[in-house]
């Protein structure tokens, strides 16, 4: 894989690469690029996608409030906040 | 001349009691972070659920579109990472959305036109940031509440035939009851896309347009943005393809970040959630939820009561107000009397007293009331007024005000005889002026039984009587 990709889809991900992680991820992602290639040439035609494993029902739930109970912990989790707003630096 | 083609991205908050795929609250103005739950702050190990009534109300807008109603419909995952997304993905829909190839014919400007819809799709919304100094605040209490996307073809050409377009879709979900359509507070939202290029040549640079949180900053946005691009083809210069800004207070738009690597969303299906299949019991509940549209229930209330264009208007904006009127109608009231009080008098005491007409003391059963005493003669058209003040004042009756303040004209032909003849009595000279031909005094007459009966005489009847009395004695 080009290092220029890889920097980029590691941008994409929030990932920080060094140049030697960068030199021996290039390696082993090209090589599940390849493995996407060989899945390509597969005919797939008239075939429809399976994109989930089951699928019998419809899953849904009837439109109804849950309190949530956890919601105090949930903010308690945060490094930092102020009332009950979660604080993180200014990203504007 | 050149040729601009505007596209519109419009995202309604739909009217769930609970978020899309949790149960917490999908409430506004709660305390911050008090609605949220693992799921939606994005937990590992969760399972998200869909939302019965909201991927109803989402097949609802894409049935009452016209588009063609997915069989299937698949969730993926949208990813990006900013704060406002506790995921850092974006529940969303992509190769197979609710509905497609939907369609909207409305009057833009004199002209019917069709304004094609690409499709529509449903996904949870994001938190909300406030950025105070140094810091940003966060609250999810908005994220993944049910928001339903809207895409249309970019046909519209001007800014305000994109205004018009807005507001007919305003109103169509205010209709439908999937969406307050408050653009203010931003449950319901418009993008814009925009470009422009010489007669013939396609579409031009794409430049997308948001932060216009009113049809009416829709409409200068893009008169602005036409102009701006118009401009820059007219000197030769690019147009950069970009995202740009609606600064509301300069009435411009500035650019916002470019576009030149186009975003990357890595989508790929939600294995949390399985597609969606809508079944016949589905199908129907949506059918349901199908009601008379705006378009249609105008062309049906001016071909059924012959209201004109500017009553018609008026009457269909709001369901509840064009229910109003034809409950009023049902029950007695001649339609264009009904459809001119509520677009003169009451429209005015609701604005004075700041309510709306399903909050107010009216009802159509007090409004008929009112509209058939005065149509029967039982009480004058400045007495009405009156009767409508005090009935929003004290919430009553029309038949128990005009009882309780004795307002109901005297149309007793038995009551108004003695009233004639009582002035006649008292008026001597007058009356002798008439007997002898003179009938510049029988204003006189009518204006005192006027006077004495504080204007609740039916002052017709008090003339011919007066005339009768005064003719035969001669």
């Amino acid at each position: 894989m080009e290092l220029k990709e890889l920097y980029v889809t590691a941008s994409l991900a929030q990932l920080d690469l060094s140049d030697e992680e960068a030199e021996t991820l290039s390696a082993l992602v090209g090589q599940m690029v390849e493995y996407f290639s060989t899945m390509r040439e597969i005919d797939v035609e008239n075939l429809e996608p399976t994109t989930h494993a089951l699928l019998k029902t419809n899953r849904v739930r009837e439109d109804a409030v849950v309190e949530s109970a956890a919601a105090d912990t949930l903010v308690g989790n945060a490094p930092e906040s102020e009332g009950r707003f979660i604080v993180i630096p200014n990203v504007l | 001349m050149y040729q601009a083609f505007v596209g519109l991205e419009i995202h309604v908050q739909l009217l769930t009691k609970s978020k899309v795929f949790c149960g917490c609250r999908a409430a506004f103005g709660d305390e911050p972070n008090t609605n949220v739950c693992p799921v939606c702050m994005g937990y590992p190990g969760v399972l998200p659920t869909l939302n019965r009534q909201a991927i109803v109300q989402a097949y609802l807008v894409a049935r009452a579109l016209d588009c063609e109603l997915s069989e299937s419909a698949v969730f993926e995952r949208k990813n990006y990472f900013y704060p406002d997304l506790p995921k850092n993905y974006q529940i969303s829909q992509l190769g197979s959305p609710v509905g497609r190839n939907g369609r909207v014919d409305l009057d833009l400007g004199g002209s019917r036109r069709r304004v094609p819809i690409r499709e529509v799709h449903l996904e949870e919304d994001a938190g909300k940031m406030i950025h105070a100094g140094d810091v940003s605040l966060l609250d999810y209490n908005r994220a993944g509440t049910p928001l339903l996307e809207i895409v249309t073809e970019p046909v519209l050409e001007r800014g305000e035939e994109a205004e018009l377009f807005l507001q007919y879709f305003r109103r169509m979900v205010r209709y439908l009851g999937v969406c307050d359509g408050n653009m203010e507070e931003g449950s319901l939202r418009c993008d814009a896309n925009v470009s422009v290029n010489r007669p013939g040549k396609g579409l031009g640079s794409k430049v997308e347009i948001k932060n216009m949180n009113s049809s009416r900053f829709v409409k200068k946005a893009l008169a602005f943005e036409i102009a701006r691009q118009s401009g820059l083809l007219d000197r030769g210069a690019p147009v950069a393809q970009e995202t740009r800004l609606w600064n509301e207070n300069r009435d411009l738009t500035e650019a916002m970040r470019s576009k030149e690597e186009a975003d990357d969303y890595r989508y790929f299906p939600e294995p949390d959630l399985p597609p969606f299949k809508p079944d016949a019991a589905f199908l129907l509940d949506v059918e349901k939820g199908l009601v008379e549209l705006p378009s249609a229930r105008r062309e049906r209330l001016v071909a059924e009561y012959g209201l004109g264009p500017d009553q018609v208007d008026f009457i269909i904006d709001e369901k509840s107000r064009a229910d109003f009127f034809e409950r009023t109608v049902a029950l007695g009231a001649d339609p264009l009397a009904a459809a001119s009080w509520l677009g003169s008098d009451v429209k005015r005491l609701l604005n004075r007293e700041g309510v709306e007409l399903a909050e107010s003391p009216l009802t159509p059963e007090r409004l008929a009331g009112l509209l058939v005493l005065l149509a029967s003669g039982r009480i004058h058209g400045k007495i009405a007024k009156q009767v409508l003040e005090v009935l929003f004042a004290e919430g009553k009756d029309p038949e128990t005000i005009i009882r309780e303040r004795a307002w109901e004209q005297l149309i007793d032909a038995g009551a108004i005889a003695k009233l004639v003849d009582e002035a006649i009595d008292a008026n001597e000279k007058a009356a002798a002026q008439i007997r002898a031909g003179d009938e510049k005094p029988v204003g006189f007459l009518v204006g005192e039984i006027m006077k004495a009966t504080s204007g609740r005489a039916e002052p017709q009847l008090v003339r011919s009587v007066l005339k009768e009395r005064l003719a035969k004695s001669r």
